[in-house]
């Protein structure tokens, strides 16, 4: 009885203190955020005055501000980010899940050195690339387009390792070759059967890509020079160099939350998509 | 509902493991795997012949039971018949046709997987009809074929349900679903009961036999067990290193193994066997075993003296089944006597050696267990095998 009231309080103890680590990163975390929406709904007097975590009455104005503002147009920044973004995390994704498949379920010469080659790609900081695949832009006259900025995007070595890792753990070859006994084609079984089973892990990489390329301002920022093609990152970096004397920070703050919208939503319909265990009653374990 | 030919079918699989270990990064040996798969099997420079000389020809309807240790290439064989191993050499023909490097859609069989291997996203309903679609059959016929198929394997109730959401056996019924629901010309099942408990095994076991009735068509079946190969095979085919070592009818395959490893691997539980004489008197011939001599059956002495077997020394073998309890005979003592209920199964030392006698209860139970005996065993059911070969002397 004294052991067991004993342990009792032991567990509570370690359950506190486990709680109040986790709720401390998790403030840690979401404060910045809680920070954004305070600060996008109080005028700019009220921000360079003292700071209150009241919620303020402008938030309306503000984003009235943000959205019809005549240098900065940023419904068109995200129609354009949202579009470039969207595309490319599903040209990326599938073509990785493909190439992934590809690798995993068939065997031929030179399998191996594909794969090394592809992980090596990873190696090659982007920076790197980059340089060149500017020079060429520019030397083709290609600047300005926002297909230039989707298609590579098809080729992503980390998605394609991620995707293999996954299809290694997940998918037995037996459900590939019962399809192939079905009747299907290669390709009608990729689509039907093996894409369907990867869904968490495309969920994942759909998230990540839509992000990277949300956030993305190296890249666009060096392409993209005309105003009807800026992308919603290389705007935010306008905003810095915007007027003093003018300078609104309600409505730059409007600006922020409204360029971390779109991935907050992204994720949170993707998420779902992230359960585990698609696979399990296909084949005895 | 076609006939299967192989002819001089074999399989090799080329040496890749070994070039990787050589290759290995600073010179360290991979510690060696137990591959007990790969341990009996031919090996040439060209790679590891997993099956070799294989010759079959399956008749229309037949149920052909491919059976053998694991390793013995039954799989590969399974495999190579639906298309999804590259036959190395040898042809393969389905209705008369050369099928060697058709794509496995193009065979027309179906096939069922050990492990289910069933669609994990797709219901039982979709599962059994996705090669119907594939057909682009009319949706009715789909509906209807589905279930049908669904009602004979008695798993309608389950077709809106997930894989994820049967049992072992409900699964494997599913399984077996998809692969009738299209009416193949060559029906595969690869050790489809293996994953079952023993219970639901023996179930479903009496119900492959009840589907063979009701859908006429080729069976080809692969299993290690041999239970399994008695009771559903028109025709059963014994492997072992990736040869055939006995194409036969279950009777035949029992009465009469070819040699020593048939001998042991059908029937259980195992065949005995003595070191004991042939000896030839005449036209008659005698086993002598200890102070026992026991004349064959006239049925095997006309197969021993068509193939003019001299007198020598030979390995007898007995079933288990067909050992007596005698007042004088070969002598014994009984190690163990396990009780099953209609008969005991007696474990004896005899001559040195362990053997297993099953003696029927009839009534009443003597224990048998620490005692001195005696056995013996008529003549029609002694097996005769080669001290050199192994061989069954009757071929």
């Amino acid at each position: 009885m004294n052991n067991n009231a004993k342990a009792k309080s032991k567990l509570l103890l370690s359950r506190t203190v486990a709680y109040l680590v986790l709720i401390f990163l998790s403030v840690l975390c979401l404060f910045f955020f809680y920070l954004m929406i305070l600060n996008s709904s109080h005028s700019n007097f009220e921000l360079q005055g003292s700071f209150t975590f009241k919620f303020g009455k402008f938030f309306a104005d503000n984003f009235n501000n943000a959205w019809n503002d005549a240098s900065i147009k940023i419904p068109r920044g995200m129609l354009n980010s949202f579009l470039i973004a969207i595309i490319s995390a599903v040209l990326n994704v599938y073509f990785s899940a493909l190439t992934a498949y590809g690798i995993y379920a068939y065997d031929f010469k030179l399998k191996k050195i594909a794969d090394a080659f592809i992980i090596a790609v990873m190696m090659i900081p982007s920076q790197v690339s980059t340089v060149g695949f500017i020079q060429l832009a520019y030397k083709y006259n290609l600047t300005n387009k926002l297909w230039l900025l989707i298609v590579p995007s098809i080729a992503g070595p980390a998605t394609y390792f991620y995707m293999k890792q996954y299809l290694k753990a997940t998918l037995p070859l037996e459900i590939v070759e019962a399809a192939r006994i079905d009747g299907s084609n290669e390709f009608v079984t990729f689509n039907r059967i093996v894409l369907p089973v990867m869904k968490p892990a495309i969920a994942v990489q759909m998230i990540f890509s839509f992000i990277a390329s949300w956030n993305n301002y190296f890249t666009p920022s060096l392409l993209l020079t005309k105003a009807e093609y800026k992308t919603v990152p290389i705007m935010i970096a306008q905003l810095r160099s915007a007027d003093y004397s003018k300078f609104d920070l309600g409505k730059m703050y409007m600006f922020i939350m409204l360029a971390i919208l779109p991935v907050m939503i992204v994720y949170i319909i993707l998420s779902k998509s992230i359960i585990k265990g698609v696979t399990s009653g296909s084949v005895k374990g | 509902m076609s006939d299967v030919q192989l002819k001089n079918i074999m399989k090799i699989y080329p040496y890749t493991e070994a070039k990787k270990e050589k290759k290995s990064l600073f010179g360290k040996k991979k510690e060696e795997k137990p591959e007990h798969h790969t341990a009996h099997l031919q090996k040439t420079e060209k790679g590891v012949i997993a099956v070799q000389q294989f010759n079959l020809d399956i008749k229309d309807k037949e149920f052909i039971v491919l059976v053998g240790p694991s390793g013995c290439g039954k799989s590969t064989t399974l495999r190579m018949v639906a298309g999804l191993e590259e036959i190395s050499e040898g042809e393969l023909y389905i209705d008369g046709e050369l099928v060697n490097v058709v794509e496995p859609k193009d065979r027309d069989i179906a096939m069922v997987f050990q492990n289910y291997a069933l669609y994990p996203h797709m219901t039982v309903y979709d599962n059994m009809a996705y090669s119907l679609k594939i057909k682009k059959l009319p949706k009715d016929e789909i509906d209807r074929k589905v279930r049908e198929a669904a009602e004979i394997l008695d798993i309608t109730q389950y077709l809106d349900r997930k894989p994820k959401a049967l049992s072992g056996g409900q699964r494997q019924r599913v399984a077996i679903g998809r692969a009738i629901v299209r009416d193949p010309k060559v029906l595969l099942m690869d050790e489809p009961l293996s994953n079952l408990d023993a219970k639901l095994r023996n179930q479903m076991r009496a119900e492959i036999i009840k589907l063979r009735q009701r859908i006429n068509t080729t069976f080809i079946y692969v299993t290690h067990d041999q239970t399994e190969a008695m009771t559903l095979g028109d025709r059963i085919v014994v492997m072992k290193d990736g040869y055939i070592q006995q194409i036969g009818t279950p009777q035949e395959v029992f009465d009469h193994p070819r040699n020593l490893f048939v001998a042991g691997f059908i029937g259980t539980p195992a065949m005995n066997t003595f070191d004991a004489k042939l000896v030839k008197e005449g036209d008659k011939y005698y086993v002598e075993i200890e102070n026992e001599k026991v004349e064959l059956s006239k049925e095997k002495e006309e197969r021993l003296l068509a193939n003019n077997v001299e007198s020598q020394d030979v390995i007898l073998g007995i079933r288990p089944d067909h050992i007596q309890i005698t007042d004088k005979g070969i002598s014994g003592k009984v190690d163990v006597s396990e009780l099953m209920g209609t008969s005991s199964h007696l474990h004896m030392t005899v001559m040195g050696k362990d053997c297993i006698a099953i003696i029927p209860n009839n009534g009443e139970t003597v224990n048998y267990m620490g005692k001195d005996i005696h056995i013996s065993f008529n003549g029609n059911v002694a097996h005769v095998f080669s001290k050199a070969d192994d061989k069954n002397l009757e071929y």
